[in-house]
């Protein structure tokens, strides 16, 4: 009797539940209020949350957008850009980030925008002495995402596609360096 | 061949076609059992395919062999997922549908030629999605991959052979549904087995998965084909991860019954509360599904709280059902084991177990490394922060590893050794091997996971993609640091994949050549002391070894989503 291949005896909704089970239901539901309300509170109280405003936009305009932004912008000289306010831009497209490299202050909230040209793409970055400082986001094409971020120790920030986008993906690659004010 | 194939179908039934199990005393019809052999044996073709292009996915992965280049690497990877992640699964959950619904109800399978039409389809659908995936790069475009994001240049045939498999399903299914709708148009009192139950869920859940997925790949097929111009790359995403998650909780359900099953027929298991583990299928009807959005955490366009309201599954409600059966399954096992009097002490019921047997230890390795590395890192993954540091990472693929590969491979596994016997009527080729192989596997593929999610996690290795550690083409740049736990990751995968190769080697062995098994003969897979007990009330039985394991399981959940929260406030500030 009492088989999960048998039709149940009786009653069997009134039938007790043993006291340890529903002590483990007790805790189960505990936790998993917990880890909800933590996630939930971390939006108000965190600093990591994959949040920003996100704009509906077409490839091509947003592509122009980015040409226009590195129009402004001046340059080092070793070719890297100096965004000209707090906005910074980045495209990706089969295979490179356009946009980057870029020179970043330290300490300094930047408004990160991010979109695609062609194809979906993976914006993931660490900095290259800490590879296990790192973080992902999704781009693609139509939308523009405007994350802020801001970042406090100076380096070289490597910047790899991690979202397959064809043969090429591989080698599409970038980089920003972060500088004490 | 024709002898052969006759062969493994022949079991003798009477007049009615029936014949009684020796093992679970089930009566079982000729028209489900043949059925049943018919799909799990398409399932286990497409494991060993997909098992097969593991090797060279691998071996490139592992950059120190490197063995293919970028061009190859991607149609071999999706060659692995599609056969693995959905052919395999899916033709053996159908088997599990049968198993579940007419076999355990004692009733002949409905509609067989509807069956078989949907066998026929979900065959040419997955051979056209084979060859579309093979050819792909060929005709200039792209390899589809698990995923064929829109706007990739993917043949519209993979679409087209896609959305055929899907229906092939639907159609393979149908049999189920009249199965029930029979059984409860005859007996509308009466209430369905717990197995039964939690097969009739899986199936729901598995419809909701299969119109997602037509909805997502006809949406591409009809923009690969030029009839709207456009295609918007999110919509895409969302209705994608309707079928791209919903088949692996579709694994989830069909598995979770599998567990119900096997620790039943081969442990002695009882329903520790009919209440408590229904109650958990009906969270799952009601949420699992919900969980889908844990793809799209890091997706521009979608409110904070959408992405927190879905990926929590509803406040946990899909989360909090898997522990109630991660509770239910072992204290089932517990409280059937101390009612025959087999082991004392904490643990006794447990180290007594028939831990020789392949039928026992699959399905007992799939609940603790499903629950411990695939359940939890699922749920860490899916919180909407952590998820900016398991996105697109290797981790995530140690993360389905977890589930899939460790979790519902070893279940169905199990199964499958179970149905050697007990449908086959056949004895293992090699009774060491076949007792090794869940040890085996289990050992390798569990090393295999954890370097996965290592690398993945503390050094952000990516996932699909085929040279990135040793050197990023083009950039001075590389994740070189990670290289020493690929001299683990490598081997390990390699010789899960061999193991597996022994797994098709000893079960193909078997029907073959295994000795076969005389009228009444149990084959040693009966519990000690019988299947069923004297009776009493379970509920008073003690279950404090399951207690304790699930505190344990509890510590380790809280311990790993500590650690990951600490990694990720060491990052830079982000976002609104």
């Amino acid at each position: 009797m009492g088989g999960p291949l048998d039709e149940p005896d009786g009653n069997w909704w009134d039938n007790p539940v043993n006291r340890r089970e529903s002590i483990w239901l007790g805790i189960a539901g505990a936790w998993s209020l917990a880890i909800f309300g933590w996630m939930s509170g971390f939006t108000r109280f965190g600093d990591q949350n994959p949040i920003g405003q996100t704009y509906e936009v077409d490839p091509d305009a947003y592509q122009q957008r980015v040409a226009a932004y590195k129009e402004e912008a001046d340059e080092t000289e070793e070719g890297r850009l100096l965004p000209p306010g707090d906005s910074v831009y980045v495209g990706g497209r089969r295979f490179d980030w356009d946009g980057l490299p870029v020179v970043l202050e330290a300490g300094r909230e930047y408004d990160i925008h991010l979109g695609a040209y062609d194809v979906q793409h993976g914006f993931s970055v660490r900095p290259e002495e800490n590879l296990s400082k790192q973080i992902n986001l999704q781009v693609f094409p139509g939308n523009e995402w405007v994350v802020p971020m801001t970042f406090e120790e100076p380096g070289t920030y490597r910047v790899i596609c991690n979202e397959f986008c064809g043969r090429g993906h591989n080698s599409m690659s970038g980089h920003f360096v972060v500088e004490e004010a | 061949m024709k002898g052969a194939i006759k062969h493994l179908f022949g079991n003798e039934y009477d007049s009615d076609g029936f014949r009684t199990c020796s093992i679970t005393g089930l009566e079982v019809h000729e028209s489900v059992e043949n059925h049943v052999k018919l799909f799990a044996l398409t399932a286990v073709v497409a494991m060993a395919i997909g098992g097969a292009f593991a090797i060279t996915v691998a071996g490139t992965r592992w950059e120190l062999l490197s063995l293919l280049p970028e061009d190859g690497y991607y149609t071999h990877l999706s060659m692995h997922a599609w056969n693995i992640l959905i052919f395999w699964m899916v033709f053996m959950e159908i088997a599990v549908l049968y198993v579940g619904g007419p076999m355990v109800l004692g009733r002949r399978l409905p509609l067989t030629k509807v069956a078989k039409a949907g066998w026929v389809i979900m065959v040419a659908g997955a051979v056209g999605v084979n060859y579309s995936i093979w050819t792909a790069t060929e005709s200039g475009g792209e390899a589809p991959l698990l995923t064929a994001y829109v706007p990739l240049d993917i043949p519209w045939l993979f679409y087209a052979t896609a959305v055929l498999f899907l229906l092939g399903a639907t159609v393979a299914a149908l049999p189920f549904f009249v199965t029930i709708w029979k059984e409860k148009r005859g007996a509308p009192n009466k209430t369905l087995p717990l197995v039964v139950f939690g097969a009739f869920i899986t199936s729901i859940i598995a419809v909701e998965a299969i119109l997602g997925g037509i909805a997502a790949f006809g949406y591409a097929l009809i923009w690969r084909l030029g009839i709207i111009e456009s295609v918007n790359a999110g919509l895409y995403r969302q209705l994608y991860w309707i079928v791209g998650h919903g088949t692996q909780q579709i694994n989830l359900l069909a598995m979770i019954t599998v567990w119900y099953f096997l620790t039943h027929v081969v442990g002695g298991a009882v329903v520790a509360s009919e209440k408590v583990s229904r109650s958990a299928f009906i969270l799952y009807l009601f949420f699992i599904n919900l969980g889908a959005a844990h793809h799209l955490m890091v997706d521009p366009g979608l409110s904070a709280g959408w992405r927190i309201f879905n990926t929590s599954y509803a406040f946990y409600g899909a989360a909090f059902a898997s522990m109630i059966h991660a509770f239910a399954i072992p204290a089932g096992l517990e409280a059937g084991r101390r009612q025959r009097g087999l082991g004392g002490g904490l643990f006794g019921w447990l180290t007594s177990a028939p831990w020789k047997s392949p039928v026992f230890s699959s399905t007992i390795f799939s609940i603790i490394l499903f629950g411990f590395v695939g359940g939890i890192t699922g749920v860490l993954m899916g919180q909407m922060q952590l998820n900016m540091t398991w996105h697109n990472t290797y981790a995530t693929v140690g993360h389905f590893h977890g589930t899939v590969a460790l979790g519902t491979t070893l279940a169905f596994w199990g199964l499958l050794f179970f149905a050697i016997k007990t449908m086959f009527r056949r004895d293992y080729a090699s009774g060491v091997l076949a007792s090794a192989i869940p040890y085996l596997y289990a050992a390798t593929m569990g090393l295999a996971v954890l370097m996965m999610m290592y690398i993945g996690i503390l050094y952000g290795v990516p996932r699909r993609i085929s040279s990135v550690v040793e050197n990023v083409p083009g950039s001075e740049f590389s994740l070189s640091a990670a290289e020493p736990l690929f001299f683990i990751l490598g081997p390990a995968t390699l010789l899960a994949v061999l193991t597996g190769a022994l797994f098709v080697l000893v079960a193909v062995g078997s029907l073959l050549f295994g000795d076969r098994l005389g009228d009444g003969d149990d084959g040693g897979l009966l519990p000690e002391k019988g299947l069923r007990t004297d009776g009493g009330s379970v509920h008073a039985i003690e279950m404090r070894g399951t207690f304790t394991l699930c505190l344990i399981f509890l510590a380790t959940f809280v311990a790993l989503y500590a650690l990951n929260w600490f990694l990720l406030v060491q990052v830079w500030q982000i976002g609104a």
